[in-house]
């Protein structure tokens, strides 16, 4: 098994290792890597190094947290100052945000590492990857596959060993989805668990950021350093988790409520309900009690999201106009020639494509039908989700009702691509956790991942079930050879 | 009349709060561009809003003030648009939920002008157009406003610029903004339409932006309303638009700038939380509400029997106001005390701004110990008048300047006296007091101040004079 | 179709984009299947005649919202880092070739 936070973090004590090796390791692994990976698209090495000079420092010192000198990776939409930040995105070329993220401000403290930031699809919108300016990312676990998305560049440098951890976002899906594709640990927390302030805005009642990791611990460590309210982020909430997740993990589920709603298993890959059904049987045989339960409003769960995060997307975008930062076209007679050019020049065709349906959902005549009937059903969504907690400690699904695509897959509509997301969207719609673990894989040898969603602020009870099928299940997928060699 | 007036005037007010509605820089006035600002009001990618607490104290202090009913659950809505101006292309407002409604401004002849709503939103930033660049200054953006929006109750030219005056007047006397128009902390947009007497339905109507006075909004209202009677009475019919007003030619034309038509796709801001006030805070709002000038303007007339144009003019200004009912509540008579204000303490400040900033040097106490002197008649109005100024200049109470041996009066017979030497010394005048040129008493008068150093008695010296020189 | 070249246009000029006529032919296809998927939630439960407020379930109190105190302001320098400012003003050229 793979070295985790918790083993690198004692071998940093033991001076066994010191954060400049650990990280000059990563460093050599990614020029070796990346190359064909295109997992990061930029690069921070310097910084890095600096990084961990100051982490060796503090470790010296004693009494550093745990994460202290681990090299990580940041999504490429989450702000770092001095650093690009350019959603993969044409229109944000260059730009270089001046404010932390509060997620970043809170890792840096305890010295994190930096390596770089990872690929992903452009401003989060899509399922593969593939919309990225700078191109897809490959999955490490078979490069002619993609790796998911839209955090799919995080999902792959953790998969191949090029960063301990990484932090994700998630608006439908795109840390748990990549997460499984890749066959890495993937947490989406509770709506308001983690401070937005900084993440760059896609659909904004729907965004979370979260940690992708190689163990279901190593996610309750990463979630317990960035969780928390912020004053700059209304929508955070000041929730009591206590004193650390990572301290709760180990727990025997006897009793533990299990609900499997058929709603999620509707039309997905034999091989994944198989999959998935072998994991529900070996919780059950440790003790869990399986409830079969209905959510009948999952079945409208994919137009509803994707009414609700591409009005929001449109409104999010409208700011991208060449004016205060990022690409602006070189030729124009009219400052609004400017911002069409711009936006029309800048764009991918994904974005622009929900942008402009954001656009008319919201419009004068369409605002009742679509958004508002939208927000209305989003709103039985949740009562359905309050009324299945009542009777289940968690949920169990599939992540995805496929595992990864083959790259350039051109036979799939855009309208296809949305449907892959069935299993993860209505955990955004309604605001609660829910992890990706590793649970098979499939013939292709493509990994395949087991979602488990729990109530609102219940991360505790989430992590708890998800660390203890990991350890019950032992090796579900091959071991990925190659990344850092440390 | 042809046609009657049908105008509601949209009114935007910069709310005085030392920070922004959604940020914590500041709302100070000036500075060089760029220097007030921060993520969150340059619309920074990752930037999110927070609203500012006295945002909504201040608009519900408003909304009490006019009247309104306050809406003790609120939200806020994105009204989305593109603009250099407007650095995430949507402006946080608020829609269907606005924070107070349903109130009214009572004008002097007792007609009550319609408050439809009032809702808070931020301001945009401002640009400069220079050869051949435009350039911007997002100090503005973010800066807290309210608007609020009346009925088309306003059927005259007259009674918009008294709606606008009002307005202003409440504003600034409960504190939340400054209102002044020039300097752009409070915009009246116009909208106006005509119809025939009796006719149940609304005109097509235009709306007047760019107005920058009281006077102008006058002068735009009655504009706007010949160019609709001409059209009117030509057979035609008027478009919907937006105008502009211009000063130097006091005329109203098409505007071509923003698009009007815009679909602003207004939804709810899923950044800022819904919020709630709960009542027994509104009640703690409207406590700290200070009396409002009309409704000190009917006491000073009606209980204190002022004329209608003094208590204007001290109940005008909120400080004025607080500094006169201070001197009252010492012992100072109504009408000393206000006419020394309107006439001596006003004749040192020439501008609105001095007097609603009313910096004087003297406190109602000492003010009243002055008045009380003329009250008692121990010394008379132009002494009075002479010793305020001397107090005004100099800080110090009335002690410094009027020592008791001052206020000994002239006796009786000391009047006598003077008056009938004051007649000796000007046999001209008292001949032409005798063939009716009244006024050349005067000069006796003048005989009699000088001597006395302006303590005599007027009343009863010219008693005496008269008495003296009929006989 | 459930939406027409015409509206598509509207809304491509509501959102600030241009499209040549080769990718509006392409798009008006794709937005059109769009529609139509996202039509699917008519086929759904009745929705009430409420006022949607807001997306969030939490309301905050008044004593909740943040107090009227100034914080420093970022320099200049760091607010036009991402531009070419002039005299401390972002500039735009009004026309450009």
């Amino acid at each position: 098994m793979r070295a985790g936070i918790s083993e690198l973090a004692g071998r940093l004590r033991n001076r066994e290792i010191s954060s400049v090796e650990l990280t000059r390791a990563y460093i050599d692994a990614i020029e070796k890597l990346n190359p064909t990976l295109n997992a990061y698209v930029h690069l921070t090495f310097d910084t890095a190094l600096e990084a961990a000079e100051q982490a060796d420092r503090m470790l010296a010192e004693g009494d550093a947290p745990v994460l202290c000198g681990i090299p990580m990776a940041l999504k490429d939409n989450i702000c770092t100052d001095g650093l690009p930040t350019t959603c993969c995105s044409k229109i944000l070329t260059g730009f270089k945000p001046y404010y932390d993220a509060t997620v970043w401000e809170k890792l840096k403290r305890q010295g994190a590492v930096l390596l770089g930031k990872t690929n992903m699809d452009e401003f989060a919108m899509g399922s593969t990857s593939e919309t990225s300016f700078y191109g897809a990312p490959l999955n490490p676990r078979n490069p002619e596959y993609v790796t998911g998305g839209s955090s799919g560049g995080s999902a792959a440098a953790v998969c191949a060993n090029l960063a301990v951890y990484s932090l994700g976002s998630d608006t439908g899906g795109s840390i748990r989805q990549p997460a499984s594709f890749c066959g890495v640990v993937g947490l989406k927390p509770t709506y308001g668990a983690v401070s937005r302030y900084g993440l760059i805005a896609y659909g904004s009642s729907l965004d979370q950021i979260g940690p992708l990791t190689s163990s279901v611990r190593d996610a309750a460590i990463v979630f317990d350093a960035i969780k928390g309210v912020d004053k700059r982020d209304q929508t955070s909430v000041d929730f009591d988790y206590g004193p650390s997740l990572v301290e709760s993990l180990d727990r025997d589920i006897a009793g533990m409520r299990i609900g499997v709603a058929e709603e999620f298993f509707d039309g997905i890959n034999p091989e994944i309900e198989a999959s998935i059904g072998k994991a529900i049987a070996l919780l059950e045989k440790n003790g869990a009690r399986i409830e079969n339960i209905r959510i009948p409003a999952l079945k409208i769960a994919l137009p509803v999201y994707y009414i609700i995060a591409c009005a929001e997307a449109s409104s999010n975008l409208g700011r991208y106009d060449g004016i205060r930062y990022g690409y602006r076209t070189p030729s124009y007679t009219s400052i609004d020639e400017m911002i069409v050019k711009t936006r029309s020049e800048g764009f991918g065709d994904e974005v622009k494509r929900r942008i402009m349906l954001g656009t008319y959902v919201l419009s004068s005549g369409y605002y009742d039908a679509y958004y508002k009937k939208a927000c209305l059903i989003r709103e039985e969504i949740i009562r359905e989700f309050d009324a299945v907690f009542e009777k289940c400690d968690v949920l169990v699904a599939p992540t995805a009702p496929n595992t990864a695509f083959p790259l350039n897959y051109k036979g799939a509509s855009p309208v296809e691509i949305y449907l892959s997301d069935i299993c993860t969207v209505p955990v955004n719609i309604a605001g609660v956790p829910a992890i990706s673990v590793p649970c098979g894989e499939d013939s292709r040898g493509l990994p395949i991942g087991m979602q488990i969603i729990g109530r609102k602020f219940d991360e505790a009870t989430v992590l708890q079930a998800a660390h203890f099928y990991e350890q019950a299940a032992g090796k579900v997928i091959g071991d990925y050879k190659g990344g850092a060699a440390i | 009349m042809k046609y009657e007036i049908v105008c509601g005037i949209e009114t935007h007010i910069e709310l005085a709060t030392r920070t922004k509605i959604f940020c914590g820089c500041t709302t100070e006035f000036g500075g060089e561009p760029n220097t007030h600002c921060c993520p969150v009001c340059t619309g920074q990618p990752g930037s999110l809003p927070i609203l500012n607490q006295k945002v909504v104290e201040y608009a519900i202090k408003a909304g009490l003030a006019l009247n309104c009913k306050i809406n003790t659950k609120s939200h806020m809505d994105r009204k989305n648009y593109v603009y250099p101006d407007l650095p995430k292309a949507y402006q946080i407002s608020q829609y269907d939920e606005p924070l107070c409604e349903k109130g009214y401004i009572e004008l002097d002849s007792g007609k009550r002008i319609g408050i439809t709503r009032i809702h808070i939103e931020e301001d945009a930033g401002k640009l400069v157009h220079e050869k051949g660049f435009t350039f911007i200054d997002y100090n503005r953006s973010g800066v807290p406003l309210i608007e609020i929006v009346s009925e088309p109750d306003i059927s005259s030219a007259e009674e918009a610029k008294e709606y606008a005056e009002k307005l202003q007047l409440i504003m600034r006397y409960i504190g939340i903004s400054d209102c002044k128009m020039q300097e752009g902390s409070m915009r009246c947009d116009v909208n106006l339409s005509l119809r025939k007497p009796g006719d149940p339905n609304f005109g097509v109507r235009t709306e007047i932006k760019n107005i920058n006075s009281l006077t102008f909004i006058q002068k735009a209202v009655m504009a706007e309303a010949e160019r609709q009677a001409d059209i009117l009475d030509a057979g035609g019919t008027v478009v919907q638009q937006t105008m502009r007003y211009d000063e130097k030619t006091n005329s109203v034309a098409p505007m071509r700038d923003k698009e009007s038509s815009e679909d602003y796709r207004y939804f709810p801001d899923p950044d800022v939380l819904r919020f709630c006030i709960d009542d027994a805070k509104v009640e703690e709002i409207r406590a700290s509400l200070p009396e409002l000038p009309f409704d000190k303007l009917k006491r000073y007339v009606n209980e204190l029997g002022l004329s209608d144009a003094t208590a204007r003019q001290i109940s005008r200004y909120r400080k004025v106001a607080e500094f006169f009912e201070g001197a009252l509540a010492e012992g100072a008579g109504v009408k000393n005390a206000a006419n020394l204000i309107v006439g001596t303490i006003f004749s040192n400040m020439n501008t609105e701004e001095e007097k609603e900033l009313f910096d004087i040097r003297i406190s109602p106490a000492q003010f009243a110990a002055l008045v009380k002197l003329a009250d008692d008649k121990k010394i008379n109005i132009g002494v009075a008048q002479a010793t305020l100024q001397k107090m005004l200049e100099s800080g110090k109470p009335v002690e410094e300047f009027i020592k008791p041996e001052d206020l000994v009066g002239i006796s009786d017979g000391e009047l006598e006296r003077l008056c009938r030497e004051a007649i000796e010394a000007n046999p001209r005048a008292v001949a032409d007091v005798r063939s009716g040129k009244d006024k050349a008493i005067n000069v006796m008068f003048g005989y009699i101040m000088r001597k006395t150093g302006g303590k005599a008695d007027i009343r009863k010296a010219e008693a005496l004079l008269r008495k003296l020189i009929g006989q | 179709m459930a939406i027409s070249k015409t509206e598509i246009e509207k809304l491509a000029r509501l959102a600030r984009l241009s499209f040549s006529d080769e990718e509006l032919e392409r798009f008006t296809a794709e937005f059109d299947e769009i529609i139509e998927f996202a039509n699917t939630i008519n086929q759904s439960i009745e929705g009430g005649t409420e006022q949607i407020r807001s997306v969030g379930a939490r309301m905050v109190s008044f004593d909740e919202l943040r107090p009227d105190e100034v914080a420093p302001s970022l320099p200049n320098e760091k607010i036009l880092s991402n531009v070419e400012g002039y005299n401390g003003f972002f500039s735009l050229e009004r026309s450009r070739k």
